[in-house]
């Protein structure tokens, strides 16, 4: 399994969602309405940052920070070059294609072209688990995919053992899986474990004054795109459909209202666990948990 | 362990910098302090324009009219360009007193059309706007970076600012505050006054949203055409007023509320606010709305008497920070005295630049007072006391309203009663002396006439 030192001109690229996270949505139209002063990268991304600065910076490799946005996303790379990334690139969304970013597969397809052309392949690239506007999680599977590498997604560690990748991710049930690493490989991280450093002061200086280079998005062939949009067909208010309860019996209309709230309905009281012995309000809390089937 | 710092209480101590990283720095992405910076990078200095927030005009808050005369200097037809929400066409000053009200109107179309007279507009995008023209003229604008203290030499000469970043020393020639209300600058160099709290207000505001046409249908108004409405009273006995202003899409409505008072009253100011959006004369008009954002802010209303020193020793306030806000009642004017005390400030330090004195504060507190700026403030020095006087925010109301409702009262098979018995009735009925008000309408008269 090779290192990410051992690759001649070794790259990292973190690539990075460029989202508003507070868009509104018309509830009647599904109009999304957004505002580019207030979007920037989710944490999860900004950790994918720092976990490429610091593999960056302990393997000797080049960090670049990419993202397929529009133009108001150049004060995104701005940061990411302020806090130790050595490059950065900006794929445009053609005007004519704004929703390019919304679809996984024709963003990976996007972005792994332009990579490639303007900045070579990557031992790794990272990204965070999830964009922060309720992304599915799939652009990195579909970028390993592109990319032909190695994947290892939804990590909540990564780290450098005798310079080889390891990650930690969360298994059901309370379980974790340690990944060995090899690379080339795309890996996605958890907002967890790391915090994106504060920039200081010399490197944002220089960052205000770079130019952001900026390169169209590589067309891709009609059909490729990925799935189709979403489009709205008809605007009604909200209205969930009722659901359907039997019919409560009994002669009194209040207790079959009050059966209706299931307010009379045996259940097992709350208990205050208060036991002298942490160990003991340890096990009363995994038997709680094996009980209600989260512990095995 | 921190990662943000909060202001240092003291200015630190450095050796002069051989050479300053900028000839320039200013503090504060505000109306004021894109001002200064816009002025500076015209005349050919490089000058840094800290921020705190991630955008200019992210933490800002206000009620929402700017009266744009003075940026003719700054942004000629900057009417074309600033980001409106409507042109106020519309003025009204109302007076409440419980559940009466008496309103004056004044409309004219000339304020709809070019060179217009104040527009609404959201800060987020007003102050944006205005930052972007002074990075487009050159200053370097850092954004989410707090200036954390003063960079002083051991003689007292003011030589940059730390912030809050790591390596954060920034050296300059000239520092110009335009911090705000709270100026944590302004204190660190000794400049403020003591007893900031008694000439300070709480400001608080909601936006609500509702229909265009129905903000339209209520306000009588169509197109981009806005209404402005200044209120005296409706402040649940807590000296201060009221506003409530269009926008497209939102109206705010808010209050401007004396410190001193609200703490004896005890009473918290959204409580207040919900009560005024009850009154009769209000609820038509925000009913039914949908609260989008509620938002609080200090207001320096003191005006000229609580003017701290504005400034010495290579650093230089402007704005808020040097208290230059106008809350006289029917005005409450601080963007566009912001934007003044900015720009004199700017043009002040880049005329000290080029002549590599230090001579900058005698010559920024000239282009002040031959200004609108010090002018209004001096002229109107009298008035922010008059208008939290007992007598103005209680009785006066109340005065005015008794002698509209004795006006209009049909109270037939009686004659009508002269309007100098019903002054004389509303007067004994609120309290006043013939005199206070004689005395009082001296001192209106002094200052607004
Ligand atoms: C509720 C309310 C209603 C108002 N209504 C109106 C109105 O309708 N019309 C009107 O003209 N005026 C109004 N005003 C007054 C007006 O908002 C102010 O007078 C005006 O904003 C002052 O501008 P400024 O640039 O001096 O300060 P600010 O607008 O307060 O800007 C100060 C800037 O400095 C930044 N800053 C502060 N400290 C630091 C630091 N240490 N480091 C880096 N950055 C820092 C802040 O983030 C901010 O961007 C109102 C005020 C309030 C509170």
């Amino acid at each position: 399994m090779a290192d990410l030192g051992d690759l001649a001109d070794p790259l990292v690229v973190v690539a990075l969602r460029w989202a508003d996270a507070r868009a509104r949505v018309d509830p009647l139209t599904g109009e999304v309405g957004t505002d580019p002063r207030g979007a920037g990268p989710g944490e999860a991304d900004r950790c994918a940052l720092e976990h490429g600065l610091r593999i960056a910076g302990a393997t000797g490799a080049r960090c670049a920070a990419v993202t397929l946005a529009p133009p108001p996303a150049e004060e995104m790379l701005r940061d990411a070059l302020a806090c130790g990334a050595d490059e950065v690139l900006r794929v445009d969304v053609a005007p004519e294609d704004p929703r390019l970013p919304d679809s996984g597969a024709a963003t990976a397809r996007a972005l792994a072209r332009s990579i490639r052309a303007e900045l070579g392949d990557p031992g790794l690239l990272l990204t965070g688990d999830h964009s922060a506007d309720r992304g599915t999680g799939a652009t990195p599977a579909f970028l390993a995919a592109e990319l032909g590498c190695a994947q290892a997604l939804g990590l909540v560690e990564l780290s450098l053992v005798d310079g080889r990748l390891a990650g930690l991710r969360r298994l059901d049930r309370g379980r974790r899986e340690r990944l060995a690493i090899p690379v080339p490989a795309v890996c996605s991280v958890e907002p967890a474990g790391v915090r994106l450093r504060r920039a200081g002061l010399p490197g944002t200086l220089r960052a205000r004054e770079a130019v952001i280079p900026a390169i169209p998005a590589i067309p891709v062939a009609s059909g490729q795109t990925g799935a189709e949009p979403p489009s709205v067909r008809a605007a009604r208010p909200y209205r969930p459909r009722a659901k359907e309860l039997p019919a409560p019996q009994g002669d009194d209309p209040r207790l079959r209202l009050l059966r209706l709230t299931g307010a009379h309905e045996e259940r097992e009281p709350p208990r205050v666990v208060v036991t002298e012995d942490p160990a003991e309000a340890a096990d009363e809390l995994l038997a709680f948990l094996r009980d209600r089937g989260y512990l095995p | 362990m921190r990662d943000r710092a909060g202001p240092a209480a003291e200015a630190v101590t450095v050796r002069r910098p051989e050479a300053a990283d900028f000839d320039a720095v200013v503090v504060g992405a505000g109306p004021a302090g894109s001002a200064a910076a816009l002025e500076l990078a015209r005349a050919g200095h490089s000058v840094a324009l800290v921020e705190r927030g991630p955008f200019p005009g992210s933490k800002n808050v206000y009620g929402g009219v700017v009266y744009g005369r003075i940026l003719d200097e700054l942004i000629p037809d900057w009417y074309e360009r600033m980001p409106v929400q409507r042109w106020i066409t519309r003025r009204q000053t109302m007076l409440l007193s419980g559940d009466r009200s008496l309103t004056v109107d004044f409309r004219s179309q000339n304020w709809g059309r070019a060179p217009y007279n104040g527009a609404t507009t959201y800060r987020a995008e007003f102050d944006s706007w205005l930052a972007g023209h002074a990075r487009a003229a050159g200053a370097v604008l850092v954004p989410s970076t707090v200036a954390t203290a003063l960079l002083r030499t051991a003689d007292g000469q003011v030589v940059g600012v730390r912030t809050d970043r790591p390596d954060g020393d920034l050296t300059a020639r000239v520092v110009i505050a335009c911090d705000g209300v709270n100026s944590f600058l302004g204190k660190q160099a000794g400049l403020h006054p003591d007893e900031q709290a008694a000439h300070t207000t709480l400001g608080v505001k909601e936006t609500l949203a509702l229909p265009r046409e129905t903000i339209e249908e209520r306000f009588g108004v169509t197109g981009t055409d806005g209404v402005d409405i200044e209120i005296l009273g409706g402040t649940s006995g807590v000296p201060g007023g009221g506003f409530l202003y269009t926008n497209r899409d939102t109206v705010s409505v808010g209050l401007v509320l004396g410190l001193p008072g609200l703490a004896k009253a005890g009473l918290r100011p959204e409580e207040i606010l919900a009560e005024l959006k009850q009154h009769p004369s209000v609820r038509p008009l925000v009913r039914g709305a949908e609260v989008v954002e509620y938002s609080a802010h200090l207001i320096p209303e003191g005006g000229y008497r609580s003017m701290p020193r504005l400034g010495g020793n290579g650093l230089l306030l402007a704005g808020d920070s040097a208290a230059m806000c106008l809350a006289a009642g029917i005005w409450l004017e601080g963007v566009n005295f912001a934007l003044g005390s900015g720009m004199y400030a700017g043009r002040a330090a880049a005329n000290g630049l080029r002549s590599g004195g230090p001579a900058v504060l005698g010559e920024y507190r000239r282009l002040l007072e031959k200004s609108f700026v010090l002018a209004d403030h001096k002229k109107l020095r009298d008035a922010p006391g008059l208008v939290l006087s007992e007598r103005v925010q209680h009785r006066y109301p109340g005065l005015v309203c008794d002698l509209a409702e004795g006006m209009f009262t049909v109270d037939n098979p009686r004659p009508k009663p002269g309007l100098r018995r019903l002054l004389r009735r509303a007067a004994r009925h609120n309290g006043v002396r013939m005199r206070e008000l004689a005395r009082d309408a001296l001192t209106g008269l002094r200052s607004f006439g």
